[in-house]
């Protein structure tokens, strides 16, 4: 009897990892240039599994990670992963879309299409856009976030047999109403759209107050926040405290001088100097992206710091 | 040699304390959670293998009336799994800087799986303890041919345990292939080999508290081992639903591991029927407690919420959410957290005072009250929260924390760490109990006659001789309960939830279900504990020597 159930077991385990059921394996998937193989040493590695669920297994801290790249896209994981700690706005999502590889791997280079093809991604930004997450910051190493990206593309292409089960309530508003309540529904969904749409990057001198206020809501809508501190907190980049006037040791030896020319440069080519402690390729190019006008404000509000 | 295997079980405990340290720190969120939790885990696995070892060498001289073999093996073990449990909390921390330690294709240093997050040092260095194990057990076990059931159940227990832990030694690309045998080690050790274990250990518990012969109790083990490998051989497929394997392992595991509470059930039952096989009053109550918790929790928490989210129509809702914790909770330290503990409240008086019952029982009593209203209590919070996380997470589709899930679930992790204070508090208490045991003895014993305790009236009421019926018609309860909360699980299919999203069925379900379920529970477990304790007072009124007190003089 025992033996019987043995073999049902074998064979049904038999059946299960046949080529021919064409469930996806890790190394035909690739993002870009990095593999979903490394992605998932890169998973282990940092433990995922003990915060987030993976197949709907391991922990209930976050969301499971199965599907996201389906629902998110690379840009959005990409704009989100190596800082956690605050969701990412609009104008992070658009300077990770910049990013050849990124554009073609999401099939769209304009935020519109993208979030016409990842409305999950458009919910993010315009709800959570510029707050902070219960995520903590993972100081990941270069290359890895792109690893990890390939990794979840290739559990979001396995087959789960419907796993997690597809949401059937209607709209994004009507689903906020069943949560919230009416008042409470519109009044979340409002505001905080308005306020992470990136007007600041079209229109430069618009708003009241002076450089040094423009400065500190840039540093917000930009998403620069996520990455730089303010108390001297080192998280993904070097914390902006006290930092205008000093002496940053670089990558491959010699120090720079954080002054006005040594900023603009580290927001248009930040991977012309890097700075020691910090993987080459964190920060993204701003080239294009910010005017003239935004980055004195930007530089009058660190000079606060 | 005693003294060790006492201090075996004393590290279990200590462990345990540790774990529970834990907690706070795991709620409040603040040191990367993902460390702290999978050294929750790895702790709890830890004591409570440690229980079973302890348990085992224990009870394998007196079974098989040899002495132990080779106990400079068993020192040895014993310093290993210290070093081997401050190797593993010590790399867990890794995760935070994202080193695994690869080499050789392998994760040498901690392996960011659930459940086996040892690295491969951690794994090869637990390999070889677990092959001591089956060494001394083996050679202290008479020769085959005299063996019984018991000594069938432990010694296939320790070899089947580390056959499987095999199966998650090497690291697997796939991810689908990884879940397949990783479930392995997690399905197989808990649902086969842990039970057997259990139930070898229930049984030869049993005999020794209540004197009766291992062949009573062989039969039963020997069908409660049949059922589990029966039933949970195939019934590892409930984990093989949603994990890239293919559909057809929704029908065997909805089928097959339905089946696995049926062992349980059995083991239930004869708990009862041995518990009242004669009226001797308990000589060693806090032993008893723990045992009974142990198997009325492995119904409950095992086989009944198990099965309530085991069918591939309901596990698709509880799956990945707080509903899943609730029955991991209750069934792993509800099944084995007391069972071990009932061990050692046997073992540590008879080691230390060579007699069964004679120590202040009092702070037992407490501690088990405290540690089992807790377990239950905290089953309850993570499955009511759940409830509330599967409507909002897949019916809705929010997983924003602090914006979408923390308002409805806060309550319920606010629960979680009130009921785990007290899981807390409890243990505490057990732990200082259980560490004081021989030497509190000499003073408080004489102040104490047991007798004097429960008031000396002929059991009536709460406390009279529970019969077979109402054993049955409570497990019915148990079971009605349970089937509520399966149609909870159910509901969310409806077109009303699921489509129309309005959570009123499952949530009322779930109101009825979880908290009539842990009441019943408790209810029961304090019925059959308040009719042992009349047969005390029972023993005093009626002109027979009363065993309890002739026990309280008190040698070393
Ligand atoms: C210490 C726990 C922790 C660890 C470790 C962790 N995460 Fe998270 N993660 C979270 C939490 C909590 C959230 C949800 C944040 C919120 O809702 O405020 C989250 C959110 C996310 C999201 C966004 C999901 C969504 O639906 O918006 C992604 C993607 C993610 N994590 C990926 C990862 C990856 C990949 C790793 C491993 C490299 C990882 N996380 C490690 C806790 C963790
Ligand atoms: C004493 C025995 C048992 C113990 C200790 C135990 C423990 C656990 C634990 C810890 C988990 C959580 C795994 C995770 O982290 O995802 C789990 C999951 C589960 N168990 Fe048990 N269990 C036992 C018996 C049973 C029985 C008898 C059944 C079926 C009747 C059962 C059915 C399930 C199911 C369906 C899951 C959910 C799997 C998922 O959705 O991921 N268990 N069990
Ligand atoms: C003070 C008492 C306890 C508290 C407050 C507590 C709390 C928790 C929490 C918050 C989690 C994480 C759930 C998540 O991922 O969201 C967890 C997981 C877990 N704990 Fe505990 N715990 C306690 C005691 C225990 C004990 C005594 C054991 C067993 C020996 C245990 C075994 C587990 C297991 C197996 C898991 C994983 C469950 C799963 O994935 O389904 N816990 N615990
Ligand atoms: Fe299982």
């Amino acid at each position: 009897m025992l033996g019987l159930m043995m073999l049902v077991f074998i064979v049904l385990s038999g059946f299960s990892f046949l080529g021919s059921r064409n469930q996806v394996t890790p190394d035909e998937i690739t993002f870009g240039t990095h593999y979903a193989t490394d992605g998932k040493k890169i998973f282990q590695a940092y433990n995922c599994m003990d915060c987030h669920t993976i197949v709907g297994n391991g922990a209930y801290l976050g969301p499971d990670l199965t599907k996201k790249y389906a629902a998110l896209g690379p840009a959005w994981l990409a704009a989100f992963l190596p800082s956690a700690n605050m969701w990412p706005t609009e104008f992070a999502v658009q300077t990770q879309l910049k990013d050849k590889d990124i554009a073609a791997d999401a099939g769209v280079d304009t935020i519109e299409a993208y979030y016409e093809k990842y409305p999950e991604a458009k919910e993010r930004v315009q709800r959570r856009g510029g707050k902070p997450t219960y995520m903590p910051t993972l100081r990941f190493r270069a290359g890895e976030v792109s690893q990890l990206i390939a990794f979840l593309k290739y559990t979001s292409a396995m087959n789960t047999e419907g796993w997690p089960p597809k949401v059937m309530t209607g709209s994004l508003e009507h689903r906020l109403e069943l949560l919230h309540g009416r008042v409470a529904g519109s009044a979340a969904a409002t505001p905080a759209g308005s306020s992470s749409a990136p007007g600041a990057a079209t229109s430069a001198g618009g708003g009241a107050g002076g450089a040094v206020e423009r400065g500190a809501q840039l540093a917000q809508t930009l998403g620069c926040a996520a990455c730089h501190s303010t108390d001297g907190k080192k998280i993904t980049g070097p914390t902006w405290k006290g930092i205008y006037g000093s002496h940053e040791k670089l990558v491959g030896g010699g120090t720079a001088t954080v002054d006005d020319a040594y900023i603009i440069e580290s927001i248009l080519k930040p991977n012309a100097k890097v700075v020691e402690g910090y993987p080459e390729g964190t920060m993204p190019p701003y080239e294009g992206l910010v005017t003239d006008e935004q980055i004195q404000d930007l530089i009058a509000y660190i000079k606060t710091l | 040699m005693l003294m060790l295997i006492l201090f075996f079980v004393q590290v279990g405990l200590g462990l345990l304390l540790a774990l529970q340290h834990n907690d706070p720190t795991l709620l409040a969120g603040t040191l990367n959670f993902n460390v702290v939790r999978s050294t929750h885990l790895n702790l709890g696995l830890i004591w409570i293998l440690s229980g079973f070892i302890g348990s085992i060498l224990y009870v394998g001289p007196l079974l098989s009336k040899r002495e132990l073999a080779s106990p400079w093996l068993i020192k040895f073990l014993f310093y290993a799994v210290v070093a081997v449990t401050l190797w593993n909390v010590g790399t867990q921390s890794l995760a935070m800087q994202g080193s695994a330690g690869w080499w050789a294709g392998q994760p040498w240093l901690q392996e960011g799986l659930e459940y086996i997050e040892g690295g491969r040092v951690f794994d090869v260095i637990v390999l070889i303890g677990f092959a001591i194990l089956c060494y001394v057990v083996l050679r202290t076990f008479p020769k085959v041919r005299e063996w019984n059931e018991i000594h069938w159940g432990l010694g296939l227990g320790v070899v089947a345990l580390t056959v499987v832990w095999l199966f998650g030694m090497f690291y697997v690309p796939r991810v689908d292939l990884q879940e397949y045998f990783r479930w392995f080690v997690v399905h197989y050790w808990v649902e086969g080999v842990w039970e057997v274990i259990h139930i070898s250990l229930v049984g030869i518990l049993i005999v020794l508290l209540f004197k009766v012969s291992v062949k009573e109790v062989g039969y039963a083990v020997f069908w409660g081992i049949l059922l589990v490998w029966l039933s949970g051989l195939l019934g590892n497929a409930h984990h093989y639903f949603w994990v890239g394997t293919p559909e057809f392992w929704q029908f065997w595991g909805s089928l097959f591991s339905a089946l696995e509470p049926l062992p349980m059930i059995f083991c239930f039952w004869h708990i009862y029927l041995d518990a009242h096989a004669n009226r001797k009053p308990l000589e060693n109550a806090p032993a008893f407690y723990f045992i009974l918790g142990s198997v009325v929790l492995e119904q409950v928490g095992a086989g009944i919420l198990g099965f309530t989210m085991t069918f591939a129509l309901t596990n698709v809702w509880s799956h990945g959410t707080w509903v899943t914790p609730a029955h991991g909770h209750l069934a792993l330290f509800g099944t084995f957290g007391l069972l071990v503990l009932g061990a050692a409240y046997y073992a540590v008086p008879m080691l230390r005072r060579g007699k069964p019952g004679d120590f202040d029982q009092r702070l037992g009593r407490l501690g088990f009250w405290l540690v089992f209203s807790g377990i239950i209590g905290l089953a309850l919070a993570f499955a009511l929260g759940g409830t509330v996380q599967v409507y909002i997470s897949r019916i809705l589709g929010f997983e924003w924390l602090s914006g979408d899930l923390m308002p409805s679930m806060n309550l319920y992790k606010v629960l979680v760490v009130s009921f785990g204070f007290v899981l807390t508090v409890g243990a505490g208490v057990i732990v200082y109990d259980l560490c004081t045991l021989g030497r509190q003895t000499e003073r408080t014993k004489a102040t104490e006659p047991a007798p004097a305790q429960i008031p000396a009236r002929p059991a009536t009421g709460w406390s009279r001789p529970l019969t077979g019926f109402e054993a049955g018609t409570w497990l019915m309860g148990m079971w009605i309960f349970g089937f509520i909360v399966t149609f909870n699980l159910l509901s969310y299919n409806l077109d009303i939830v699921r489509v129309h999203g309005d959570p009123t069925l499952p949530y009322v379900l779930a109101g009825i279900g979880y908290p009539g379920l842990f009441l019943t529970t408790l209810l029961f477990v304090w019925r059959f504990l308040a009719s042992m304790e009349a047969r005390v007072a029972e023993a005093a009124l009626s002109p027979a020597p009363n065993p309890a007190a002739v026990g309280g003089g008190g040698r070393a």
